[in-house]
């Protein structure tokens, strides 16, 4: 009686142990490396677990042919407006998004950029790298924004 | 009877306990050791790390050996490095990289120096001509994304 007991328990004590590690390996840690708010950005961000969701570059583009008027700001919101079509379709948000290549035709809309997107992520900063390129795909386009999204 | 009972709880604990600590299995495949990188690396479990560009900047921003490619990508590294221990791990840990410099002639005094920074077998990497860096005057930014070892 007193050992049948002790094996209950025993069991018991793995089942939990088991769903315990279900629920870690399902859990998304996320850790944002020196973030500086000023910059809007992290100098890295450190992540266990959830989907990964590495998306192409994006530009301003269609549906929204009236944002390449050599605006940044509206080349801007046509850009996330069409990663947060991506994502919203993987089943994600902005503030899912962990790291950033940022593809600029000149490197002076930074300031610019980091305003833009201190309204984007509310939860934390991702890793940005910024790169001054020549030309893009597109000969109106500012800005590529290539995302890699961590979704819980 | 109880022996028999004990005996199943072990073999049930042997079998989760092992797996329960999730082991990170890694393969660099077609290593190119004289540029220093491998066409793919190959991974399972562990914890990444999305790093922003490095570059050859000191920890007020300020840029460190102007006009010197070689003295950047030695502070570059440094910077890696720091950062790396900062998150819990090592340059070695580095499973991919994407290197911006704005010399593309500089491509083999890059690779050269990068054979010394990596003990256990040479990231992936794509080397690319950007116009311009983040910082004025630097030659290199590296953008790379790690997975430590839990």
């Amino acid at each position: 009686m007193g050992e049948s007991m002790k094996i209950r328990k025993l069991l018991l004590a793995l089942l939990i142990l088991v769903f315990a590690r279900v629920g870690l390996a399902q859990e998304l840690k996320k850790e944002f490396i020196e973030p500086q708010a000023q910059d809007a950005r992290s100098t890295a961000v450190k992540v266990k677990g959830g989907t990964m969701l590495f998306l192409a570059g994006h530009t301003a583009s269609q549906p929204r042919p009236d944002a390449d008027l050599g605006n940044f700001e509206a080349q801007f919101k046509a850009t996330f407006d069409k990663i947060g079509v991506t994502l919203a379709k993987a089943g994600g948000g902005f503030d899912d998004i962990v790291s950033m290549g940022v593809f600029l035709t000149d490197l002076r809309y930074i300031p610019q950029f980091t305003k833009l997107a201190k309204e984007i992520f509310k939860k934390g900063f991702p890793a940005i790298t910024y790169v001054e390129v020549s030309h893009l795909a597109r000969p109106q386009s500012l800005m590529e924004i290539q995302p890699i999204a961590v979704l819980p | 009877m109880m022996k028999f009972s004990t005996r199943i709880v072990f073999a049930l604990a042997l079998f989760i306990l092992p797996t329960s600590a999730t082991a990170q299995e890694r393969e660099m495949v077609l290593p190119v050791p004289q540029s220093a990188y491998s066409q793919a690396v190959k991974v399972k479990g562990g914890t990444l790390v999305f790093l922003s560009g490095v570059g050859p900047v000191n920890e007020k921003g300020e840029l460190q050996a102007p006009g010197d490619y070689r003295g950047q990508v030695r502070a570059t590294w440094e910077n890696m490095r720091r950062i790396m221990a900062k998150a819990g791990g090592s340059l070695d840990d580095i499973v991919t990289m994407t290197v911006y410099t704005t010399e593309r002639r500089w491509g083999e005094i890059f690779t050269d120096m990068r054979k010394d920074v990596f003990q256990t077998g040479y990231p992936s990497s794509a080397f690319m001509e950007a116009r311009k860096l983040k910082t004025p005057g630097a030659m290199i930014e590296i953008q790379a994304i790690a997975v430590l070892k839990d």
